[in-house]
């Protein structure tokens, strides 16, 4: 019997078959020790503790490297690389759109910008002219000295239509801010302007073009001139880089409103 | 054996409790480790059967046939033949079958099925 099978199917199954032979031969001759000894138990039992657990491990291992890029083969790899590339393409156009919406709010808010910074302007010039602004710069200061009196309101009347017509921006008379609607009274050497009463020693400031200011008053049988015909009146014109007038408090207007 | 299902249950159980994951990169060796370790395990309740077994030879073999199977796979690694993992897939492979086959058939000849 054993003959044929080493002939047929090679020694190492004739082996195979001459040790369960023999173990058959041993369990039918000897006491079964069998799973009883304890050693053999306690170290079959410990192996297949060891093969539970690594086998845990390794199905875990295995799990996340299919959820991994080298996992994968290659047919899903080239679907994620499709997916990913469409995806890629969209992100792109977003990314194009939004940048074309940035362009559009930049230039909406260069433009807005300049508008406001127009509106500004405008608003500080109207608040200059309103001489609700205290005003810098370059312009003339006029000291006027009268000592016995003589002056009238209309002096100063026409001192200031002068300056104004001489191109001055903002006026002020002994600190005081002339604005539209200022006007002169008083009478017997006195000079009211603004609810104050001065005398003897004016200095009115003018904000423009120096020259232009001076010239105003100095032309020939200008204002300058008729002043100082007056007994003890005279007149001082200096030019200045900086000259000072002050604010004026807002006017509360009772009767007017605009007009829209 | 029913004690040795018991202990694998228990294994798998630990490995659940435990959370332990094995690196990707180290896949391959622990996965031929495992097949090692089943191998041993198998050999050993053949020789158990056949009144061979020594507690020393198995503790032996289960280290030195993991030891070794992952010392194929890192030589396989290093000298650029990836596969050489498969040797010892098919080598281990074989042996488990052929010792579960006559665990079988020592099993069977005892409760006299054949």
């Amino acid at each position: 019997m054993p003959q044929p099978q080493k002939d047929d199917q090679g020694g190492r199954l004739l082996h195979l078959r001459d040790g369960s032979m023999r173990a058959l031969h041993a369990s039918e001759h000897v006491v079964e020790r069998g799973f009883h000894d304890v050693h053999l138990l306690a170290s079959l039992v410990i192996g297949m503790l060891l093969v539970g657990f690594l086998l845990v491990a390794q199905w875990r291992g295995n799990d996340t490297v299919t959820q991994t890029l080298e996992g994968q083969s290659d047919q899903d790899l080239a679907i994620i690389i499709q997916e990913l590339t469409v995806e890629n393409v969209s992100l792109r156009d977003e990314v194009m759109r939004v940048q074309a919406r940035i362009l559009d709010a930049e230039r909406a808010t260069v433009s807005r910008t300049e508008v406001l910074n127009e509106a500004t302007r405008e608003l500080n010039a109207l608040r200059l002219i309103a001489g609700l602004e205290a005003a810098l710069g370059p312009g003339i200061i006029v000291s006027i000295s009268d000592p016995d009196r003589v002056l009238l309101p209309q002096d100063f009347v026409a001192l200031v239509h002068e300056l104004r017509t001489g191109g001055a921006e903002a006026i002020a008379v002994n600190d005081v801010r002339l604005d539209a609607r200022s006007g002169f009274g008083g009478g017997n050497g006195r000079v009211s302007v603004e609810g104050q009463t001065f005398s003897q020693n004016y200095e009115i400031t003018a904000i423009g073009a120096s020259s232009d200011l001076e010239q105003a008053l100095t032309l020939p049988g200008g204002l300058k001139t008729t002043l100082t015909t007056f007994p003890g009146v005279t007149v001082e014109i200096e030019q200045s880089d900086s000259v000072t007038v002050p604010a004026k408090e807002a006017p509360v207007l009772v009767y007017g409103e605009a007009v829209q | 054996m029913l004690v040795l299902v018991l202990a694998l249950a228990l294994g798998v159980t630990l490995g659940l409790l435990t959370d332990i994951g094995v690196p990707p990169s180290m896949l391959t060796y622990a996965g031929v480790a495992v097949l090692a370790a089943l191998d041993s395990c198998i050999s050993g309740v053949r020789s158990s059967l056949e009144e061979t077994f020594t507690d020393r030879a198995f503790v032996f073999g289960f280290i030195t046939n993991t030891l070794m199977a992952g010392f194929i796979v890192f030589i396989g690694d290093r000298i650029g033949v990836k596969e050489l993992y498969l040797a010892a897939v098919v080598a281990f492979g074989v042996r488990v079958f052929d010792n579960l086959g006559v665990v079988r058939s020592i099993m069977f000849r005892r409760r006299g099925w054949e």
